[in-house]
Parts: structure tokens; sequence; C-alpha cells
């Protein structure tokens, strides 16, 4: 079965997914896309788009297998992991719940608010610095209309006040949320080495320069960001970078919570 | 074995997750009904085992879980009966996928019409407003009390309602198309993510009447029946109290004609 990663630069959710791939042994082609050029909706043989096109993570990682586009970083590291060499899930099925509630803590609250901040640093320019005809050209290549207005909140700078402070208090849960995690010494935040520490770190390493006071004075995180970047599958990651800082890459990501 | 104690509401929506997949497991559990409207939920006996004041929430012995999804996920792990999920790694993904679409994108659209027009004007009718507002006021997170006003007093802009409608509507047809490529949701055999589909879907041709009927959604119409006739269904949707549950008996019917909108939303049974 021919598996081919399509991921942006490594960080956030690619990187999450290459770190997993790395650890997980399972021979899988790399491919860097341009997430901002729009590559991730106009892949090559892809038979069931479904998952790409509507997935919740927006321009997550796609790993196409048999013709199917599988996305989601978390489930995409649970079937790495599952292929492969299954040892970043707790075996124990409280723990494995403990692990999918961090995970959830992630993706729900931290991921949106990370990819908020992220793009509008860095992928606003760039969207921006677009003409009206390719713009327009890639968006109707986004076949969800949600994610389509979020590309389109971007490109137009539309980052109201009121989201990007309760942005920056979400990152700042999420940093304090493993400073604690970690009080008790422990290495990794389940103990074991997991899916949570990889989906955790991709979300977190770009906040430490856009949200520096989440992270200020807090030794125990600093040191477990340490220890994820010296792993080898992430040192790997990295490697397939295109550019000099690819924790300043970011792309549309899950939207912000419509409940509130 | 260690006593299993389930705090749940209506068998519908995250309530219903664990209360179905413990049935269809064949696991013993003590049900304890919380009454979301009496804000049940919010009292100290029940923030004494779930502090955030959602619900679901399970005791297994002295371990306290919560999220229906997640809940699940370590039923079907932890005890034995019939797998609710397969071997294949990548119909697990499948399944994981489709949970969390249902959970995070279309069961919030579905749950902003049903609290909308149905549970909201309810729940105001019964309880009245400075108790209700009261209750709100004692509820622990920030963003739960904002979810929480919104949806009782239904504070949803237009804007809101349409997205919501919007996504209702592109989320059935997704199901529909899905269900035709195989008999269950998202693998060959019944799954987590039937259970999660079907606490979702199941009152769809009474609340959608349009969008979901015998002409133009027979996938999901087979698909619902059948999990409908699952023994473990008929013996969870027993523990509901109000008409909420009993909307369920909708399946019972062979044929179920299209009906304009305004019989789904305006006739006060959704």
């Amino acid at each position: 079965m021919a598996m081919i990663l399509y991921h942006g630069e490594p960080n956030g959710p690619s990187l999450a997914v290459l770190a997993a791939l790395g650890e997980s042994g399972v021979d899988a082609q790399c491919r860097r896309i341009d997430l901002l050029a729009g590559a991730r909706h106009t892949l090559p043989d892809v038979t069931e788009p479904l998952a790409r096109d509507m997935g919740v993570e927006g321009e997550g990682p796609v790993l196409v297998v048999d013709g199917e586009a599988m996305t989601e970083s978390v489930f995409i590291a649970q079937f790495l992991d599952e292929s492969g060499a299954n040892t970043l899930q707790p075996k124990d099925a409280y723990a494995h719940w403990q692990m999918l509630m961090w995970c959830r803590r992630i993706t729900e609250r931290c991921a949106p608010a990370a990819a908020f901040l992220g793009c509008k640093a860095s992928a606003q320019p760039v969207l921006a610095g677009m003409d009206e005809a390719a713009f327009t050209a890639l968006s109707t290549t986004i076949a969800s209309e949600d994610l389509r207005a979020r590309w389109t909140a971007v490109r137009a700078g539309n980052f109201p006040d009121e989201q990007l402070a309760d942005s920056v208090t979400k990152v700042t849960d999420a940093a304090k949320k493993v400073e604690d995690q970690l009080a008790d010494g422990r290495e990794w935040l389940m103990g074991d080495l997991t899916i949570a520490d990889f989906e955790t770190y991709g979300w977190l390493a770009g906040m430490v320069d856009l949200v520096p006071d989440a992270f200020a004075g807090k030794d125990r995180l600093s040191g477990w960001l340490a220890r994820v970047a010296a792993r080898p599958s992430v040192q790997a990651a990295l490697a397939r970078a295109s550019v000099p800082n690819p924790q300043s890459s970011w792309a549309p990501g899950p939207e912000i919570n419509r409940w509130g | 074995m260690a006593q299993v104690t389930l705090y749940h509401w209506e068998p519908n929506a995250n309530s219903g997750k664990p209360m179905l997949a413990l049935m269809e497991k064949g696991v013993q559990f003590d049900s304890h009904y919380i009454d979301m409207l009496n804000f049940d939920q919010h009292k100290p006996e029940y923030l004494a085992i779930n502090p955030q004041g959602t619900i679901p929430a399970m005791t297994h012995g002295t371990r306290v879980l919560v999220e229906s999804t997640a809940i699940m996920e370590y039923v079907n792990a932890e005890f034995d009966g019939p797998d609710l999920m397969p071997a294949n790694a990548q119909d697990r993904w499948r399944i994981r996928w489709w949970m969390k679409f249902m959970d995070q994108w279309l069961a919030p659209s579905f749950s902003m019409f049903g609290w909308k027009f149905f549970v909201g004007p309810n729940a105001l009718a019964a309880h009245g407003q400075d108790k209700i507002e009261a209750q709100i006021a004692r509820i622990p997170l920030p963003e739960r009390q904002t979810a929480w006003r919104k949806a009782v007093f239904g504070l949803f802009s237009e804007a809101e309602m349409a997205e919501s409608g919007r996504r209702i509507g592109v989320g059935i047809q997704m199901l529909e198309a899905e269900l035709g490529k195989r008999e269950w949701l998202a693998s060959d055999q019944y799954s987590l993510a039937d259970v999660n589909g079907f606490n979702l879907a199941y009152a769809m041709p009474l609340s959608q009447p349009h969008l979901a009927n015998d002409e133009v959604t027979p996938n999901i119409m087979r698909w619902l029946r059948a999990i409908y006739r699952r023994p473990a269904t008929r013996e969870c949707w027993k523990l509901g109290r109000t008409p909420m549950a009993s909307r369920v008996e909708i399946l019972e019917q062979d044929y179920i004609p299209p009906r304009d909108e305004s019989e789904g939303i305006s006739s006060g049974v959704r």
C-alpha cells in the first residue's frame, strides 16, 4: 500500500504528523507542498477527497492511502502509529482516554488560537500580496465554504481584537497546562512519549516568538520544548523545511468555536 | 469488576453516545439521570463528580471520564463484548474522522436549531427567566456560561442560524453519500461512528422533514432503521423520560414522505 504524505513547512499539524511518521517507522513518501498557494486542494490521484475537503483542521497535512485523503493530524498520527511501531499511544484504556482528552484540549482550544495568531503574523501578508485573479482562482478550489471564508478573512486582515485577545488567552492556557502537567518531574506529557507531545509541540513551538509572555518563567515547559525538539523524528521533520524559520509558517487552521 | 456509573440526560446527542455504547457492549451500569433543563449538572453533588458540569460523565471504580466520544472509545477498549472498532487501521481512522466531524462541525449546528426552536423555549416555559439566569451564573467555565445563555435565550444571530442551516444541509448530503458507499457509516461493520451518528441523526425525519426522508435520503433512512432495530437501541431509548426520546418512534414507519420545512421547525416536535 503506497502512502504519500503531503505536508506544509514543518510546523503546526504538519510537524506533528511528520514526527509521528518518523517515530512509527512507516514507509511513506513525504512531499512538501505550498499550503498558502492552495496546493492542498489540487492534489493528484485523490479518489476520496471528502476528508481533505471537509476536515475540521483546515490546512493540515494530507496522507493519501489508496486514493483516500486522510486528514486530522491526531488521527493520522494514530493511523501511522497503529500501522507501524505502535509506541505512541498508551495501552491502558484510561491512560489512552487521558491522551485523547489532552489532544482534544489542544486541537479544540489551542490550535484555532495558534493558527489565528500565526496567520495574522505571517500568512496575511502573503495572501494580501496576491492579485485578485490569482486569489479567486485559488479560493474556487477550496470545497468547504467555511474554510474558504477563513482564507478570505486572513487575506483581508480581518482579525477582530476580541478574538486576538481570546487567542492569546488560549495559547497562554495551553502553555500553563504543559507547565503544570510536568510538575511531578515527568519527561513527557503523558509519562511516556505519545502523540500528545508532538501535537502540542506542533501548535506551541511557533507561539514562543508570538506570545512570549505565555512562556516566560516556565522552566519545565522550556525543558520539554527542548526535549521534543531534540527527538530525531522532529529533527528529521525540521530538515524538510524550505525556509529558515518553519515555525513562522502558518496557513488557515481550525475555526474558532462558533458557540463562543 | 469495578462499578460503572453513567450520569446522563436523555438518550440523545452527547448523553446517548455512551449510553448506547454501554448497551451494545452489554456492560451493566448504574444509570443516573441528570435533568439538564433543571440544571442538575451544575449542582454541588454533580460538580463533585465532574467539576466542569458537562454531561455525560462516567465513573468506573475510582476513574472519572468525561466527553461523550472519548468515553465511548474507553468503553469499547476497556470492556468485553462486541468490538465497536474494526481491526483495520484505516477504518479506525475513518471512524475517528467522522466522529470529530459530527461532534465539532455538524452537531453544533443541529444543536443550535434544537435550542432555538425546541429546548430553549421549553426550558424558559418550565423554569422562568430569573431562575435560569441564576443557575447559569453558577457555571464554572465562563465560555460555558456564554454558550448556555445563547442556547436558553436563543441569542443566535441571523447569520449564525443561516450558517447552521447551511451546515445541516451539507452534512445530511455527506451522510447520504457516505452511506451509499457501504452498509455502515465509516466501515463495513457497525462501529462507534454509527452509535455517534444515530444520536445525531435519529430525529432528522421529524426536525428536517424536507431534507431527510425516504425520497431524498434513502440511504440514511435504511441506516437509521437498521440501528433502530438493534436490541441495544431499544433498551437505550427506554431510559428517556421526555417526549424528546419518543421521537425515535418515527423510525417504525416503513415510509416517510418528504414534508415541508415548516412542518419540522414550527411544529414543536423538534
